[in-house]
């Protein structure tokens, strides 16, 4: 295992018009095995930098760094297979395929040595699923539709998992069961970038707190500090953020 | 007469089955109605008329008619050959003229447009190449024979129908139980998640492109080998396969097949109750029909 860190960006300037970048110049290391959450008011360019980190927002500026390896203009399908996966906040599962063809296809990009190896853990590691593959996903509810798109996106074993807003929509009882799992992930070794606006189920899951406002990083943290530090309501309130520069 | 009938519409059927396929796959992945489909059915004619003549001048022996058959190994020889090159020729009008436009954000009325403009261009190509003169993969007459109920056909046109069952149920266990196909239904559903999911989005296009292709060129060798090859024999199909892929829901390959064979029958119908001169206004019923009352299709999901 390289030492380098696990994802880094340098620089990091995204959006979707050149001239009007959302996110501009987010320098930010994450060490392997970190669990880092991304968190910021509203407009904040969250999405959007884990967004172009996955490769489905154009970057403008700076470099994106995988392990060491600048994946920057690597294309989006190829990053899947360089080890960073990545669940979109909506529209995060193929509706029209069954549970099964989901997993199926994410796995067809794995040498076929492989493939019925890491099905069957996926089947493991997710029960729920397991117990219906032929069922049509479009018609699972929202945790269990969450739980597929963690499932399709961890099949390949990724170094890094980023998830943008996982919580989104679901019951406060679905959210803790989501949090757990992803928890979990994590402590099997799976680096996770996790953008969401439960700062208090991130935090608590979380090694480190990012904060960013405007496109920019203002302030990064100790998850357990950041979770009492006043900054944080000061920003989720839309207070002078000038004042709370690190 | 009935089963006359429906055996004339199964055939016709199954001919703008296959070519709704095509149309219904680079619909469903693309988000645009390519009106050169039709094109891509006459050059296939055409194509494969040019090498089963070629082949059966150079190798008369390949020119003996097979079996029951009017024709001999030049044609499906010629059909190969003829799925590869219109393969070929789609995956160029797409690297001139649709990938361009699409990497340039262009609407879909402009994609409309630019295969309008490719439709005209490759029918005017082949009618200078070819003239509009009508040719004939084969000078054999046939005699039709007796089936069931009075119904008669020939064995080009059995032939024809048992090729068209193969093909869709063959694109149909492609499109379920591949990773190819796994990849385009997955495409066809949201570009973006598939990339994501590590599916080469650009690399399955092309392989729709392939695929649509080699069916129209399947149902423009049946045409040309069932009625005449003309430069307009596509164009001429054009609204019945539009017919056939609307009615049968976009993206449905079943539902394009059994579309066909509806609007098939429908035309069969039309010329034995109505009158032949109507034949053509069937489809075009069945289009608005079908527009109205339920536009996502009789297999395809509503907002589709």
């Amino acid at each position: 295992m390289s030492e380098a860190p696990a994802l880094a960006t340098r620089g990091l300037v995204a959006g979707y018009e050149r001239d009007l970048p959302i996110v501009r110049g987010i320098d930010l290391t994450i060490g392997k095995g970190e669990l880092v959450a991304i968190l910021g008011p509203n407009g904040a360019g969250k999405s959007t930098y884990v967004k172009a980190i996955a490769g489905t927002v154009p970057c403008f500026g700076g470099a994106i760094m995988l392990d060491g390896k600048d994946i920057t203009a690597m294309p989006l399908h190829q990053r899947i297979s360089a080890g960073l996966a990545f669940v979109p906040q909506t529209e995060n599962i193929f509706a029209s395929l069954s549970i099964g063809e989901n997993l199926q296809l994410a796995a067809d990009v794995l040498p076929k040595a492989l493939r019925a190896a890491r099905l069957e853990k996926m089947w493991a590691m997710f029960p729920d699923l397991a117990s219906r593959p032929a069922l049509r996903a479009g018609q699972l509810s929202g945790g269990q539709r969450q739980m597929l798109a963690v499932a399709r996106a961890l099949i390949v074993e990724p170094q890094v998992l980023i998830l943008d807003e996982p919580s989104a929509g679901l019951s406060p009882k679905i959210v803790s069961s989501v949090f757990a799992m992803l928890q979990s992930i994590n402590r099997s070794g799976v680096t996770i970038l996790l953008v969401e606006q439960n700062v208090k189920a991130a935090l608590a899951i979380a090694d480190r707190g990012v904060i960013l406002v405007e496109g920019q990083l203002r302030h990064e943290g100790n998850a357990a500090q950041l979770a009492t530090d006043p900054l944080l309501a000061e920003l989720y309130l839309g207070a002078q953020p000038e004042k709370a520069s690190a | 007469m009935i089963a006359q009938m429906l055996m004339d519409g199964l055939i016709a059927g199954s001919m703008i089955g296959l070519g709704a396929i095509g149309i219904t796959l680079t619909y469903s992945i693309l988000r645009f109605a390519n009106f050169a489909h039709g094109e891509l059915v006459s050059w296939a004619a055409y194509f494969a008329l040019s090498v089963s003549t070629a082949l059966g001048t150079a190798l008369p022996g390949l020119s003996a008619s097979l079996g029951p058959f009017s024709f001999g190994w030049s044609l499906p020889l010629g059909l190969i050959a003829a799925m590869a090159l219109t393969g070929l020729l789609a995956l160029f009008a797409d690297t001139l003229l649709f990938a361009r436009l699409r990497a340039r954000g262009a609407s879909t009325i402009i994609l409309v447009m630019a295969g309008f403009g490719a439709a005209l261009t490759l029918r005017s190509l082949l009618e200078f190449i070819f003239t509009s003169k009508p040719m004939y993969f084969t000078s054999a007459l046939q005699i039709a024979r007796p089936l069931f109920a009075g119904a008669r056909a020939t064995p080009d046109q059995l032939l024809g129908l048992g090729l068209a069952v193969a093909l869709v149920a063959a694109v149909h266990l492609i499109l379920t139980r591949t990773a190819a196909g796994r990849a385009m239904r997955a495409v066809s559903e949201n570009q973006a998640l598939a990339g994501l999911a590590g599916i080469d989005v650009a690399k399955t296009i092309r392989l729709v492109w392939l695929f649509g292709a080699s069916l129209a060129a399947v149902a423009g060798v049946m045409a040309g080998l069932l009625v005449q090859i003309r430069p307009y024999m596509g164009h001429d199909l054009l609204l019945p396969l539009f017919a056939a892929a609307i009615l049968g829901g976009i993206g449905s390959v079943p539902g394009a097949m059994i579309a066909g064979l509806i609007v098939g029958l429908a035309e069969a119908a039309c010329v034995n109750f109505i009158g032949a001169e109507w034949r053509a206004a069937v489809s075009f019923f069945i289009l608005v029909a079908i527009l109205l009352l339920r536009p996502q299709g009789l297999f395809g999901k509503a907002g589709a």
